[in-house]
């Protein structure tokens, strides 16, 4: 590993790690544009120029510089300064500075370094040059060129992630601008991160075009449950109003991408399909009525409960303590394959053809008790009335199996499906991103879902409701708080030992590999 | 010192030089059976030892390059290439084509050598876009050399292969960047490539590649016949061998000249290009092409052709050998405006300074020419031209910045002359935006 120095300090980095990422190591920040920790180094913005201090020759751009013993930098000399704010003249000098009108405004890299870096007087007496503004090129982006700094991040999302390669640069000197050969338009299902990676406002999303300003915005960190991949999202939120998902980097899981759809499914936080009030028979209850109702139906029953594979690992981990401790006698089980009306998609890169958050999880806790079965055996046992009740979680559990609703439905949780609909009593459970939670994900990566906006209607935290049933069923499971559910779970699960919230963090962890129980990250499924 | 040479146009004159039984029976291809008796190092070695720089601009020495490709052992199976940069792009600079022309037989047959040198067995010529015909007569000497078995499988027996193949560029100046040429010979777009890497670890399809000028190789054969002592015959110790300069401007004969480096830039502007028209007076040299910075009368008078001397004396650079003379009726600014605006036309687009900041100079002198001007500008012209000197990807930036530090610190009262008429004329119009920069596509 070799040891560099940066303005005088030294920090000891990995090997191929480049002046930026060193840099930012010791807390300072090089400013850039075209630099991507997930893409390839173009060196084009000559935003990151340093000094050479020991090692080199200088000036140089801080990106394309691999550490190397020996090799000392400053960032903060008079003529790193002088440096930065040409730069900034030079990419300000044409572009339109319509900031007033620009979505990236909050968020714009040009904006952020003028006030760091550049705070010059304009010394234009020429016109500026003028390029195309407002083009559809596709499904989620509108590109406007005159703001674009050319610094071809797009371009290299093109050709190196999604190797679609759609976007070019046309035309040279200061008429160069980012475009498409004639005809064609964005090809892929990742255009959304597009907008993300555009260090300016060129490049920005259709869907999110003048719906907020971004300082308004509070985000949470996240995973998105459109599938098993579990890609780490930020979600943005005001007060309880959801305006988009964000990738969030995880070199692990996701690098810096999201898909479109994935994006798109902040929209089902605010759906006509959210379930917000407790409802008895079909009609509004309230949560006392709607909990009396549903424990009084379930006493002396056949009880099935079906496990979320879209649920936490806190909810699934309490729905399994209320079915064995609670709910005598009742049996658990874990469907296989997604949802009816779920995207089939899948491809190389993130999208994956089972679209459950957390079926690995499901699976995880399922393991854990002797009584446990998948849809076959749930299907047979509804058909020869082994089973007269059932209590699901999330999940579509009737589309899944294509069967009729037993007597009697328990329907846990945030979305309306066929389930809910022939659902005798249905409880609203807040969705992923306005509850805390955990989640493991297809490579058995266990990932923490923080608190976003608070829940809708009359929806409550997927483990408070479960708890509440309990409570009626003779007593509390325990404490509510989803951390505290997760320790004790962490417990008594081989798999998870010694993980907490805190040890968790924003990138995850991958499930014990020391476990007996689960020698394969992914855990086998439950027994039949 | 004898002024003429003739080491590079040894047959220029000879009709039907282009041919391979002419270029034979002249000697042409005797250094290639030399050569490949020899060790490849060996040749890397005499070539090293002869001094011969780089005649595309650079000046870098070619055997040094040469001795940069990685070892068999370091190359992970690659193949290397070598590349010759036939893109003779630069302003003032033609050398290259009458090269091509009139011998191209001395080209190849430098080629065959350096890549038995470096171990390369596919090699390539890229020329500029509008040397069509200068790439049908390297084509049919190529094939005149193939069915002679000069190139091809086994050449003259040793066992060493080569393919020689030309690729015609579409009209960038930038394509004769080396790495740039490699980018647009790859089918990618023509714009310059971050160093390091360098090309002779990782150039053409991210395999060593050495890439050589026209003029270049074409010494390499020379240099086997004679050996490195032969070749430093001519020339000074720093700057060994013959040159070809491209000659024009205020001169009374413009061509090719192949000279012995080292000459008074006094003899070479009166005695190889005929002096000045009658009447009028040296004002000004740009010696190596339009990028390098001008030189002044006096400088010219004290400086000799030499990389060496050019620069100390002139503060410039021998470069492609582009030899552009100015008498006194030249208008400075025009001209500055001039090379400006070739430059603001060809920068790739690719990184910031050069991309807006060419333009943006070109601009200023485009108003000081017409008048609508005031002090200041001269010193955005020159902050400008300093910010964009060595803070890009590529030479080209320093290119464009070097004319115009070097126009205004030698001939500033020209452009202030500019300004003060400016000033006192009270119908200076408006700026208005006008000329090709802004018509759209450039």
């Amino acid at each position: 590993m070799p040891t560099v120095k940066i303005n005088g300090v030294e920090v000891e980095v990995p090997e191929g790690t480049n002046m930026i990422e060193a840099a930012a190591m010791v807390g300072e920040e090089i400013p850039h544009y075209c630099y991507h920790a997930d893409l390839t180094v173009a060196g084009n913005c000559r935003m990151c120029l340093i000094d050479v201090e020991e090692g080199g020759r200088g000036p140089d751009i801080a990106c394309n510089m691999q550490a190397r013993d020996g090799l000392a930098i400053r960032t903060d000399t008079e003529q790193v300064k002088q440096m930065r704010k040409s730069v900034m003249e030079m990419l300000l000098k044409n572009h339109p500075l319509d900031c007033p009108i620009c979505d990236q405004s909050g968020e714009c890299r040009l904006q952020d370094y003028y006030m760091d870096h550049g705070q010059h007087d304009s010394r234009l007496a020429d016109p500026k040059v003028t390029k195309r503004k407002r083009m559809d090129i596709g499904d989620h982006i509108v590109l406007d060129a005159e703001r674009c700094v050319a610094c071809t991040r797009c371009v290299r999302f093109g050709d190196e992630v999604t190797g679609t390669g759609e976007l070019r640069l046309f035309q040279r000197t200061d008429h160069t601008e980012i475009g498409m050969f004639p005809g064609e338009r964005l090809n892929h299902e990742y255009q959304g991160n597009l907008a993300d990676i555009c260090p300016v406002g060129a490049l920005t999303n259709k869907d999110f075009r003048f719906e907020k300003r971004v300082w308004y915005l509070k985000e949470a960190n996240s995973v998105c449950d459109g599938c098993a991949t579990g890609c780490n999202i930020s979600v943005c939120y005001q007060g309880s109003e959801v305006f988009r998902y964000m990738p969030r980097r995880n070199p692990d899981v996701n690098a810096s991408w999201i898909c479109d759809s994935g994006r798109m499914r902040y929209k089902r936080h605010a759906a006509s399909t959210r379930l917000l009030a407790p409802r008895v028979d079909g009609s509004r209850s309230s949560w006392p009525d709607a909990l009396a109702a549903a424990v009084e139906r379930l006493a002396g029953k056949k009880i099935g409960v079906v496990l979320g594979t879209q649920a936490t690992l806190e909810e699934n981990h309490l729905a399994r303590r209320l079915a064995e401790e609670r709910l005598a006698g009742a049996m658990i089980f874990v469907l296989e394959g997604n949802d009816p009306g779920a995207e089939e998609s899948s491809d190389e890169l993130l999208i994956d053809a089972d679209k459950t958050m957390n079926r690995c999880g499901a699976e995880l806790v399922a393991s854990m008790s002797s009584a446990t079965a998948g849809g076959e055996a749930l299907k047979s046992a509804l058909a020869a009335s082994e089973i007269e009740a059932l209590v699901v979680l999330r999940d579509d559990a009737l589309g899944r199996l294509g069967v009729e609703a037993p007597p009697l439905v328990v329907f846990l949780g945030d979305q309306a499906n066929s389930t809910s609909k022939a659902a005798n009593v249905v409880l609203p459970m807040a969705s992923h991103v306005e509850q805390p939670g955990t989640t493991i994900n297809r490579g058995g990566r266990v990932q923490l879902l923080t608190r976003g906006p608070l829940p809708v209607g009359d929806a409550l935290p997927g483990v408070e409701a479960i708890d509440r049933m309990a409570q009626l069923s003779g007593g509390s499971l325990g404490s509510t708080e989803e951390w505290a559910v997760f320790e004790s779970l962490a417990q008594s699960c081989s798999a998870l030992s010694g993980m907490t919230y805190g040890a968790l963090g924003g990138q995850g962890l991958p499930l014990s590999l020391a476990s007996s129980e689960q020698p394969d990250p992914a855990p086998a499924p439950p027994a039949k | 010192m004898d002024l003429h040479q003739k080491v590079l146009s040894r047959i220029w004159d000879v009709d039907g030089s282009h041919t391979l039984d002419v270029a034979r029976a002249n000697g042409h291809y005797q250094s290639l059976e030399k050569a490949l008796k020899m060790q490849p190092a060996e040749i890397t070695e005499e070539v090293t030892n002869s001094g011969l720089r780089g005649r595309g601009g650079a000046g870098f020495p070619a055997g040094r390059k040469w001795s940069f490709i990685p070892g068999p052992e370091k190359r992970g199976g690659k193949p290397v290439y070598l590349v010759c940069n036939a893109d003779e792009s630069e302003p003032g600079t033609y050398k290259d084509r009458f090269c091509m022309w009139n011998d191209p037989h001395m080209l190849i047959e430098g080629m065959i050598i350096a890549a038995y040198a470096i171990d390369c067995h596919v090699a390539y010529i890229y020329l500029r876009g509008e040397f069509r015909p200068v790439q049908a007569r390297v084509d049919a000497a190529i094939e005149e050399a193939k069915a002679a078995g000069l190139l091809g499988k086994n050449i003259l027996g040793s066992g060493f292969d080569l393919e020689i193949h030309t690729h015609l560029g579409a009209g960038a100046y930038i394509c004769g960047e080396e790495t740039a040429l490699l980018s647009s010979l790859e089918g990618e777009r023509g714009q310059p490539k971050l160093k390091p890497p360098f090309p002779a670890v990782e150039g053409a399809w991210r395999c060593p590649t050495i890439v050589n000028n026209v003029e270049t190789l074409s010494a390499v054969p020379y240099i086997i016949e004679k050996g490195a002592a032969g070749y430093r015959e001519f020339g000074t110790e720093q700057s060994p061998g013959t040159k070809l300069f491209s000659c024009s401007g205020h001169i009374n004969n413009p061509g090719v000249y192949e000279v012995p480096l080292g000459i008074t830039m006094k003899d070479m502007i009166e005695k190889v290009c005929g002096g000045l028209p009658e009447g009028r007076t040296l004002k000004a040299v740009i010696p190596g092409g339009s990028s390098v910075p001008v030189m002044t009368a006096e400088e010219a008078m004290n400086a000799n052709m030499d990389y060496e001397s050019i620069q100390e004396v002139g503060g410039s650079y021998l470069g492609s050998g582009g030899f552009i003379v100015m008498d006194d009726t030249t208008d400075m600014v025009a001209a500055l405006t001039n090379l400006l605006r070739f430059y603001a036309h060809e920068s790739c687009g690719q990184c910031t300074p050069c991309r807006e900041g060419v333009g943006w100079m070109y601009r200023v002198l485009q108003r000081l020419c017409d008048g609508v001007c005031t002090e200041s500008d001269l010193e955005t012209l020159l902050d400008l031209a300093n910010n964009i000197h060595s803070r890009t990807i590529c030479f080209f930036g320093a290119s464009a910045a070097m004319p115009v530090q070097s126009f205004l610190a030698k001939f500033r009262d020209e452009f202030m002359a500019r300004i003060d008429e400016a000033a006192t004329s009270l119908a200076a119009p408006l700026p208005v935006p006008e000329g090709v920069l802004d018509q759209g596509a450039p």
